[in-house]
């Protein structure tokens, strides 16, 4: 078959998303179709311009090239998966979030600050309720999202999980002395909370952190926070690393910190699974929870630092038990058969 | 970490799913440079499907609609629009480097390859295609052209002035050149605007055992059996081979190994094949309505410019095949005139970001 | 819900903050959340403990609190004044206007051109609904060439008052229907609301009525005394009655030009008979309107404005003349007597001898009028309102997707072709009501 997968993007930006649409591709080809990714640049401010960015997407047609059927189109995030297409199966990784759960989340929220925030909501709104179901199927990142479909736009979806990148070269090591947290550095994956727990653990934990920020004022944020807390040396700021180095700082933590508001999924707990490594998330974290379980596979603590403090100082302090954790997590990865083949046998 | 060196620079271009040709490595090569240049570049392709007419005009629009300003508040530097209609999307800073516009708006309209004019509707889109290049197309900052021909184009149809600017082919630096063995190459995507018939016409009316190996894809498999049932037909298939799609190691082999390139399409923007058989030291056979490769060879210098005609078409093989030191010289000359003309990407992401 | 509220507020010298904010917001307010916004410098306390009050400016709003509400309602009327940062903010993020006058020429005059100093914008304004006659309308009248009365009547620019509201509410059915334009939206129109005083404080004011002697019988004129109340020909028609000494006439309420009316007082010989009394604080209001016998509340021209002031007449169970004009020519004929606008004096003086006549008819229909309060019980303004909202709130895409199509608009007449715009505008608006359906416009059921 040749099928496109379409998504949005913000140019220089690179995160979960993207990576998940060219491992699309790759599986796609990899099962002997035709995968190509189209990626439409979205800016999402002002808010009076996402109905230009919407209506651009309908106007786009994917239907043939050169006189060849395009058989399957594939939509991942808005407005992308509104481009028309008699053989669409939407993959809902996001829907515009600050328009529905993210409208009035303080780290989050964007929308809510404009005039005009209001009525443009409702118009995304509307667009997502009488365009999704054009899709002959809808299926959905994990239940977490499609949940929230179902709550705000009254379209039915059922999880479809897909495995981290290079599932196959994940490895365990014995633990060393830190935690590791990898994530994009923005509000939502709430690094600023990290650092406030770590002021108020007991232990002397240490935290490596990996990833770019989305701009450079997150970083900024982080580090003065870092700055007042006076917990420059509990902290290192690694940068991009490469995932051969990601994966080796995976397998040698004691475990791995996972947070953010409402995530739609977290490629970042399924990664720690696969190394056989504890997970320390929130209650309010989203995604994480459909994997981790609460005293098993890793701790679920409240979104306050103390909370989160004391299930640092809990494995920082219990180290045959974190590494139970990260066992048990490494077997619940492996019953819940998240497979590339399954992905590609159910979108296609 | 963000980049606090350089600019943050998106490439405007568009692509048609499943067929990637000489525009998407144009585009990739130019990405590569600028970030060789200390840049930030991305490339933002637009889906285009360019039939029925009707939706030229949506997707028009549809780049209209885009807002490529900036990204999480911080600005994008320069937009550099590459191709029609993508080139269309509005931006403060915008450099135009047209490798070519909607073609079948304009030389090719009424083209018996040309499908826009078999519309009822074509009219209309054409007239709509020309007056959006001729008022949009200024508002660039700076306008340049893959070459003289797509400038002269731009200016004979909606009077815009454009600066030519080359730009080496991919892998320059890889092309080599070993002593001429008993072949002609034409290497190209095979279809009727490159004009692989008109060899094979010509090759039927060679005096020496002229041979050509053709290597490429076919564009539609009918025009490739054309030109196969052309060659049985004329008796010369046996001094042709079809060498499919070949890898670019391959290619730079034959490059390296053949006598001399074949490269007469019609009215070609600009031409990589021309710039690779100079940097692999290498004449020319081109035709005289070839379009970009007359910018680079030179008449009886660099290689031969032929009437597009069989004949005339048949005489210059000839003429290669009978003299081969005169073919090398014309090749090392060829080379010589390369190096000349400043084709380089340092020049060009200098230009563009002036 | 929780509402946003724009509204002139006491201690503002409007009938809207005065009587339609006081008489609506507690009832509002126990149905709804409700935060008052305002750019005032100050409110009265009694309206602070009625909800929360919060003082925006409008240069700068605080939309992230605004956006707290679930929707935003402005209150418009021709004050610029008090209603010109309202309407601004109306503009900026769409809601439900309540026009509280329908003809707002007066407005954008005096919002523009007075206080702003800006002729081309009021200017442009005219030629966006009138087009080059509206312009040229407006120069004349700007040389002083047109009166007010005639801008208001020929150019209303009721819908730039309303640009860009999912819903209009009015008060009028007649000046609605008088106007020669809609708004582009819903428009409903509701009852001015009149929270009637209780029964046994109603008996209260007969009970003092009664008791005063009679004659002579106390006319009262009340509240904004602008020319269009009539102030002049009331008192003309009084001098010309032999039977005037069995009134008196008391002018309560801030007069337009004082001098002059004194001026006529004297020159008439009213002087014993009238007494300017200026704007009367609530404690006198009371007095005052529970002891007169007959009000006075003419108006011509109208802008179409319901007048609070009538309800309250009628609360007191007061018998009024009204000029037969706007929402008045609606009130009940055994309620109100009526007033000519051609006939000013000969129906005045008529109304006053068939008062001495027969005051006791009059007494009748003054009771009529409290019972006919009924219609205008708050309760029913809020449920009201209420439904209005919700249907509004759905209309809320509308506003981006009419933007969007305006723009595209714009964009087009810069590069497209003519021979291609009928395509591409019409391919655009289908798309855009396929995912953004909705009417435009229209009176709402």
């Amino acid at each position: 078959m040749k099928v496109l997968v379409v998504t949005s993007g913000v140019p220089f930006i690179r995160g979960g998303a993207e990576i998940l649409a060219d491992n699309l591709c790759q599986a796609l080809s990899a099962a002997g179709h035709a995968a190509e990714l189209i990626s439409i640049p979205f800016k999402h401010y002002p808010p009076s311009r996402i109905p230009d960015h919407i209506l651009a997407c309908r106007l786009l047609d994917l239907t043939e090239t050169c006189g060849v059927r395009i058989d399957r189109v594939i939509g991942l995030k808005f407005p992308a998966y509104l481009i028309p297409h008699p053989n669409k199966v939407i993959w809902l990784l996001h829907q515009h979030r600050t328009a529905y759960e993210l409208w009035n989340q303080p780290i989050a929220e964007d929308l809510i600050h404009y005039p005009d925030g209001p009525a443009v909501r409702e118009a995304i709104r509307q667009a997502d309720r009488e365009l999704i179901p054009e899709a002959k199927a809808v299926y959905a990142q994990c239940q977490n999202v499609a949940n929230r479909l179902r709550r705000y736009s009254g379209i039915d979806a059922e999880p479809l999980y897909s495995p981290p990148a290079h599932v196959g070269l994940f490895y365990n090591r014995t633990a060393g002395d830190y935690f590791f947290f990898p994530s994009r550095v923005t509000g939502v994956k709430r690094q600023s909370l990290v650092i406030e727990a770590l002021a108020r653990c007991r232990e002397r934990t240490l935290v490596r952190f990996a990833g770019e920020p989305d701009s450079p004022r997150e970083l900024a944020a982080c580090v003065e926070a870092i700055r007042q807390l006076k917990v420059e040396d509990r902290v290192e700021w690694l940068g991009l690393v490469s995932e051969e180095r990601k994966r080796d700082l995976y397998a040698n933590c004691l475990g791995v910190i996972f947070p953010p508001v409402d995530e739609d999924y977290g490629y970042v707990t399924l990664e720690a699974m696969l190394s056989s490594k504890p997970v320390i998330t929130c209650s309010d974290s989203g995604g994480p929870l459909e994997f981790v379980v609460d005293g098993q596979t890793g701790l679920v603590a409240d979104s306050t630092p103390e909370s989160l403090a004391r299930a640092m100082d809990a494995l920082w302090a219990g180290r045959r038990g974190a590494a139970a954790m990260g066992e048990a997590g490494w077997a619940r990865y492996a019953d819940l058969k998240i497979s590339w083949e399954h992905v590609v046998e159910t979108l296609l | 970490m963000p980049n606090k060196h350089g600019l943050r620079i998106l490439i405007a271009t568009v692509r048609v799913p499943f067929v990637n040709g000489g525009a998407e490595i144009h585009a990739e090569g130019l990405c590569r440079a600028l970030r060789e240049a200390g840049h930030q570049a991305e490339i933002i392709a637009i889906p285009f499907k360019w039939y029925p007419p009707e939706r030229i005009l949506d997707q028009m629009l549809a780049c209209r609609l885009l807002d490529l300003s900036e990204t999480v508040g911080v600005a994008v530097d320069r937009l550099i629009g590459l191709k029609f209609p993508a080139y269309l999307i509005p931006h403060p800073r915008k450099v135009i480097w047209l490798l070519h516009q909607h073609r079948q708006a304009y030389d090719l309209w009424k083209h018996p390859l040309d499908d826009l004019d078999r519309y009822p509707n074509g009219d209309e889109v054409r007239a709509a295609i020309v007056r959006a290049d001729t008022e949009l197309i200024p508002q660039a900052l700076h306008v340049f052209a893959n070459s003289r021909n797509v400038a002269g184009r731009l200016e004979k149809f909606c009077g815009v002035q454009a600066a030519p600017l080359y730009h080496p082919p991919r892998d320059a630096t890889l092309f080599h050149t070993l002593p001429a063995e008993d072949f002609l190459y034409f290497p190209s995507r095979i279809n009727p605007l490159k004009r692989q018939d008109l060899v094979i016409e010509a090759l039927a009316q060679t005096r020496l055992p002229v041979k050509v190996y053709f290597s490429g894809s076919a564009d539609e498999a009918t025009f490739e059996r054309k030109c196969a049932a052309l060659a049985q037909k004329h008796g010369c298939a046996n001094r042709v081979q079809w060498l499919g799609t070949v890898s670019e190691e391959k290619k730079r082999d034959l490059y390296a190994r053949t006598l001399g390139v074949l490269f007469p399409p019609i009215d070609e923007d600009y031409g990589y094949i021309t710039l690779e058989a100079m940097l692999a030291q290498k004449p020319v056979i081109t035709c005289a309505d070839s379009g970009g490769p007359l910018e680079f060879v030179i008449e009886r210098q660099t290689g031969i410019v032929a009437e597009p005609t069989p004949e005339a078409l048949a005489a210059a093989m000839d003429n290669l095949w009978a003299d081969r030191e005169r073919a090398r010289q014309w090749g090392e000359a060829g080379r010589q005139r390369y190096d000349s003309l400043h084709i380089d990407w340092g020049h060009v992401v200098e230009k563009l970001l002036a | 819900m929780k509402i946003n509220w724009f509204s002139p507020l006491p201690p503002a010298r409007s009938g809207i903050a005065q009587n339609f904010a006081i008489q609506l917001l507690p009832t509002l307010a126990r149905h709804h959340e409700i935060v008052l916004w305002t750019d005032q410098d100050q409110t009265a306390p009694e309206v602070q403990s009625m909800a929360r009050v919060v003082h925006y400016a409008p240069a700068d709003p605080p939309w992230r609190e605004i956006n707290n509400g679930t929707i935003s309602i402005y209150h418009l009327g021709n004050q610029a004044d008090l209603h010109g940062g309202i309407w601004q903010m109306s503009l900026r993020q769409p809601g439900i206007v309540v026009l509280h006058d329908l003809r707002m020429h007066d407005f954008f005059f005096m919002f523009w051109v007075h206080y702003r100093k800006d002729r081309d914008s009021y200017l442009a304004a005219l030629e966006r609904w009138y087009g080059g006659e509206g312009r040229r309308a407006g120069e004349a009248f700007c040389r002083g060439g047109i009166s007010p009365e005639s801008m208001a009547q020929e150019f209303p620019l009721t819908r730039e008052a309303t640009r860009g509201a999912l819903g209009v509410v009015t008060h009028s059915n007649p000046a609605l229907a008088g106007l020669k334009e809609t708004p582009e939206c819903p428009v409903t129109v509701l009852e001015h609301p009149f929270a009637a005083a209780e029964e046994s404080r109603y008996r209260q004011w007969l009970a003092a009525r009664s008791a005063a002697p009679r004659p002579p019988y106390r006319l009262v004129v009340f509240g904004y005394l602008s020319r269009n109340r009539r102030l002049e020909v009331v008192l003309e028609a009084l001098a010309g009655i032999p039977a005037r000494q069995q009134f008196r006439l008391d002018v309560c309420g801030q007069l337009w030009d004082e001098g002059h009316i004194r001026a006529q007082i004297e020159r008439l010989g009213l002087g014993s008979l009238v007494k300017l009394l200026g704007f009367l604080p609530e404690s006198l209001v009371e007095q005052k309107l529970s002891t007169a016998d007959l009000a006075i509340n003419l108006r011509y021209p109208s802008m179409g404005e319901a007048s609070g002031s009538q309800l309250q007449f009628w609360n007191y169970g007061l018998p009024t003349l009204v000029t037969r004009t706007g929402w008045y020519a609606s009130l009940p004929e055994d309620a109100v007597a009526f007033v000519r606008p051609d006939n000013e004096i000969e129906d005045i003086q008529s109304h006053l001898r068939v008062f001495l006549a027969d005051p006791g008819a009059f007494r009748a229909m003054g009771e009529r009028g409290r019972q006919s309060l009924e219609n205008n019980d708050p309760e029913k303004y809020v449920d009201a309102m209420t439904q209005f909202a919700a249907m509004a709130l759905r209309r809320s895409p509308l506003v981006p997707a009419l933007a969007l199509a305006g723009r595209i608009g714009n964009d087009l007449s810069a590069w497209l072709h003519p021979a291609a715009s009928a395509y591409l505008l019409d391919r655009a608006s289908q798309e855009i009501v396929t995912i953004w359906p909705g009417k435009t416009g229209g009176q709402d059921e």
